[in-house]
C-alpha cells in the first residue's frame, strides 16, 4: 500500500522518518532578508567561474525561538561543481568559513542557503537535505535569486523543503513557498539611498554629499509627492477620477498625525529652540577659531 | 575611545609565502589593468571607489555592536591613482592574541579568494562613536599599512549614529599625510619640527573622495528595490492592514533591532510612503523612496541624544587642551630659567676671569658646551602629538557639530510652516 507523506506549513512540528536519520523540522512562517543578502549573492554571481552557471553558498542568521521567524543578516559563498549526473559541494571551505564567521558574529547561525537561476537545480534537493541537517533541528530555508532576469526581474524567492514521497527519501522534497520582507534598518537605508543616486548617472557613480544636500534632496521628493498626492485629491473632488476608500482613510490618517500645538507656545517653542541652535553653533565656531589660533601661535614661538 | 588593531607582519607578506607562484599569462590581462602589473610604481591616490555590497557591510557590522567601534579589513585593487574597495570583511573584536587576528584574516582572504573575491587588501575601516576617531592606535595602524602592502592603503571612517539620524551616509576616507610620516619616522615632534615641517592638527590625515560605484546588476537591484513592479498591488494590500500610522513608526523601531518579536503582525514597518499614488511612466518616479530619515523632525529638536553627547566630548577635550598647553607653559618656562642660570654662570665666569687677568693670574679655563650641558640640565620637550591630536579631535567634533545645525535649522523653519498652514 502507498502512502502519500506531506507536510504542511500550518502544524507547529512534524517528525520525518527517513532511513539514516530523525529530524524534527519546526516550519518557518516568514523571514526577513537583509539588503547585504542580495547584494552578496549578486557579487557573488558576478565572480563565478567560466563554466559555472549556477552559484550556491550558505545563509546565516538569527531566528525566533520558536522557528516560526528567520531573519536572514548575512551569508558567504561556497565554491561548488556540478555536472549533467554529479554535483559536489566543497564541505571543507563551508567549514572553515562557518568557524571564521561565527568568530566574528557569534549570534548567526546557519539558517539556510541561495542559489541563483530561474529555476530550482536538479540537485537542490540533495542540497536541501545537507543544509538542513546543518541548522537541525530547525528546517533550512531556500532562497532563489532569479538572475537570468526571467519576467525582467531579479525575483527573490524564499521556500522552504518539505519530504514528500512514498519514504522520505533525501532526493525528494517540494519546496514550498515563504512569505518574505526585506527588512532596512535606518543606518543600511542611508547607504543605500547614497548607492541609488548612482543608477540615475551616466557613468554609475554617485558622490557622497553633505547633509545639507541630502536634506534638500528629500525636501524635493517630499514637495513632488505632496503634489502627486494634492492633485489626485482634487481629482477626486472634481469627479475626474474614482475615489478609493483605502487611499483617502490612510491619508486621513497621515494627516491626523501632525501635531496639533497651541500656536502661542509653538512660538515659545521655537524661539527657545532657535536660540540653542544658534548659541551652539556660535560656540562651537569660536572653539575652532580658538583653536586656528593657537595652532598659529605656536609655530610664531 | 579607541578602536585598538594591533597588526605584527603585513599580511600579503604572509599570504605570499604560503602560496605558490604559477606563471600566468600576461597578455589575459585587459589593458586597463595593466598597470597593476607593475609591483615598483608608486602611484598618489585620487579617488576611491567602493562597491554597495562594502558599504554595506560595513554599515552591518558597524549597527550590530554599536555602540563599541569595530574595524576591518577592505578588499579590492588599485588601478591608476583610483582605489577599488570591492568588498570588505570584519574582524573579530577579541581576537585573544595577535597570532590568532593574523591567522583569521589570512584564513579569511584566503577562503574568499577560492570564490574569486580580490584578495589583495587595500586598506580597513573603522567605525567611529562620536566623530572624534584621531588617536594614536588609527595612526599607527594605518602607519604599518602605508609602509606595506604598499603606499596606497586607506582607512575608511563611517559614523553609525550620524548615518541614521542625518540620512546620509557618514563615510570618509583617510591616508596619512607625507608630512606626518616623515615626523613619525624619527619620533621627535617638537614645537620647532613642527613648524619647520609645517604639521598641523589639520594636515595629520589627507581625506579622499569616495565614490559609490555599482555594477549593472547591481542597479537593477536597486531599481527593484525602489519601484517594485506589482507596487499597486503591494501597496493597496499594505494600507488595508489593520495597523494605525503609530503603529507603523513603531514597528519602524523595530526594524532596527530585529524582527524576531513577539508579534509578528506589524511586519509592515517599511512604507514610508506618504502618497498612494503611482503617476505613469515615463516621469521618473519614486513609489518608495528609500530614506526619509533627514526629515525626520524629531532626532533633531532631541537635544538629550548625540548633541549633548558631542557637547560634552568637546568640553573634556577642551579641558585636555588647557592642560596641555599649561604642561607645555611649565615646561618652557623651566627651560628659561635654566637657560637664565647658565647665562649668569658664564657671565659670572667671565668677569671673574677678567679679574684674575687683571691682576696676573692665569685665567681659569673656559668650559666647553658640553661641560654646561652636564651642569644645567634640561628636560627635553615633551611630545606635542598627543595635544596635536586632541586638538584635531576638537577639530573634528566641532565641525561636526556646526555642519549638523545646519539642517536642524531648515527643519525647524519646516516645522513652523507645516504649523502656520493649519
Amino acid at each position: 500500500m502507498s502512502m502519500l507523506n506531506l507536510n504542511l506549513p500550518t502544524l507547529a512540528s512534524s517528525l520525518v522518518k527517513s532511513g539514516a536519520t530523525t529530524t524534527a523540522t519546526t516550519t518557518a512562517q516568514q523571514c526577513y532578508v537583509h539588503p547585504v543578502v542580495l547584494f552578496s549573492i549578486l557579487d557573488h554571481y558576478l565572480r563565478r567561474n567560466e563554466n559555472q552557471e549556477r552559484v550556491i553558498g550558505t545563509l546565516m542568521g538569527v531566528r525566533s525561538d520558536d522557528g516560526r521567524v528567520v531573519e536572514i543578516r548575512s551569508c558567504f559563498a561556497v565554491p561548488h561543481f556540478e555536472t549533467s549526473d554529479q554535483v559536489e559541494v566543497y564541505v571543507e571551505h563551508h567549514q572553515s568559513m562557518l568557524a571564521l564567521h561565527k568568530k566574528a558574529s557569534a549570534r548567526e547561525e546557519i539558517v539556510g542557503w541561495y542559489s541563483t537561476g530561474s529555476k530550482l537545480s536538479k540537485y537542490a534537493a540533495l542540497i536541501q537535505d545537507f543544509y538542513s541537517r546543518e541548522a537541525a533541528p530547525f528546517g533550512a530555508v531556500h532562497l532563489l535569486m532569479d538572475t537570468d532576469m526571467t519576467d525582467g526581474q531579479l525575483g527573490v524567492k524564499c521556500m522552504q523543503g518539505s519530504a514528500i514521497g512514498a519514504g522520505a527519501h533525501p532526493e525528494n522534497c517540494l519546496f514550498l513557498p515563504l512569505p518574505h520582507e526585506l527588512q532596512y534598518p535606518d543606518a543600511e537605508l542611508s547607504a543605500l539611498q547614497t548607492a541609488a543616486d548612482s543608477v540615475e548617472t551616466e557613468e554609475g557613480a554617485s558622490v557622497l554629499v553633505s547633509d545639507m544636500e541630502q536634506l534638500e534632496k528629500s525636501i524635493e521628493e517630499l514637495r513632488a509627492m505632496l503634489e502627486r498626492v494634492t492633485t489626485y485629491v482634487q481629482d477626486v473632488c472634481t469627479g475626474k477620477s474614482k475615489a478609493n476608500t483605502v487611499i483617502g482613510k490612510y491619508l486621513m490618517d497621515m494627516l491626523a498625525v501632525v501635531p496639533k500645538v497651541d500656536t502661542k507656545q509653538f512660538s515659545t517653542l521655537f524661539q527657545s529652540h532657535l536660540q540653542d541652535i544658534l548659541m551652539v553653533a556660535y560656540l562651537t565656531n569660536l572653539t575652532r577659531a580658538q583653536l586656528n589660533i593657537a595652532d598659529r601661535l605656536q609655530r610664531i614661538v | 575611545m579607541a578602536g585598538t588593531t594591533k597588526q605584527s607582519k603585513p599580511m600579503t607578506a604572509l599570504l605570499n609565502e604560503q602560496s605558490e607562484l604559477s606563471a600566468f599569462d600576461a597578455s589575459a590581462i585587459p589593458k586597463q589593468l595593466r598597470s597593476v602589473l607593475d609591483v615598483e610604481k608608486v602611484s598618489t591616490l585620487t579617488l576611491v571607489k567602493v562597491d554597495p555590497l562594502a558599504i554595506l557591510k560595513i554599515v552591518k557590522h558597524a549597527r550590530e555592536s554599536y555602540p563599541t567601534s569595530v574595524n576591518g579589513q577592505l578588499l579590492g585593487l588599485e588601478v591608476d591613482g583610483v582605489l577599488e574597495v570591492t568588498n570588505a570583511f570584519a574582524v573579530p573584536t577579541q581576537p585573544g592574541s595577535e597570532e590568532d587576528m593574523t591567522n583569521y584574516q589570512i584564513e579569511m582572504i584566503q577562503c574568499l579568494r577560492e570564490v574569486n573575491v580580490d584578495s589583495s587588501s587595500v586598506g580597513w575601516y573603522q567605525s567611529t562613536r562620536l566623530g572624534d576617531f584621531m588617536q594614536q592606535p588609527l595612526l599607527d595602524v594605518q602607519a604599518s599599512y602605508q609602509i606595506s602592502p604598499n603606499n596606497s592603503s586607506v582607512v575608511l571612517i563611517h559614523d553609525t549614529s550620524k548615518s541614521e539620524q542625518a540620512g546620509n551616509l557618514s563615510l570618509r576616507a583617510f591616508r596619512l599625510s607625507q608630512v606626518y610620516q616623515d615626523l613619525a619616522k624619527n619620533g621627535k615632534f617638537t614645537t620647532k619640527e613642527l613648524a619647520d615641517k609645517g604639521l598641523t592638527y589639520g594636515n595629520i590625515l589627507e581625506e579622499l573622495p569616495i565614490q559609490v560605484e555599482t555594477s549593472a546588476l547591481s542597479k537593477v537591484l536597486l531599481s527593484e528595490l525602489q519601484w517594485p513592479t506589482n507596487a499597486e498591488q503591494e501597496l493597496l494590500e499594505s494600507l488595508q492592514r489593520p495597523s494605525s500610522f503609530n503603529s507603523k513608526l513603531r514597528a519602524k523601531r523595530m526594524a532596527d533591532r530585529s524582527a524576531i518579536s513577539d508579534d509578528t503582525e506589524s511586519s509592515d514597518a517599511l512604507d514610508n510612503n506618504l502618497s498612494g499614488l503611482l503617476p505613469t511612466r515615463p516621469t521618473a518616479y519614486l513609489s518608495r523612496p528609500m530614506c526619509t530619515n533627514a526629515l525626520d523632525l524629531s532626532q533633531s529638536l532631541n537635544g538629550s541624544g548625540s548633541l549633548s553627547r558631542q557637547l560634552e566630548a568637546i568640553s573634556e577635550l577642551i579641558d585636555d587642551h588647557i592642560h596641555d598647553a599649561n604642561q607645555w607653559m611649565y615646561w618652557k618656562r623651566g627651560e628659561a630659567k635654566e637657560n637664565n642660570r647658565r647665562q649668569q654662570f658664564v657671565q659670572r665666569k667671565a668677569t671673574s676671569n677678567a679679574a684674575r687677568v687683571a691682576r696676573g693670574e692665569q685665567p681659569e679655563p673656559e668650559l666647553s658646551e658640553k661641560e654646561l650641558d652636564r651642569m644645567f640640565k634640561t628636560l627635553p620637550e615633551p611630545s606635542r602629538l598627543d595635544a596635536l591630536l586632541n586638538t584635531a579631535n576638537l577639530n573634528l567634533l566641532t565641525k561636526g557639530v556646526t555642519q549638523s545645525r545646519g539642517p536642524a535649522l531648515t527643519k525647524m523653519f519646516m516645522a513652523q510652516a507645516l504649523q502656520g498652514s493649519e
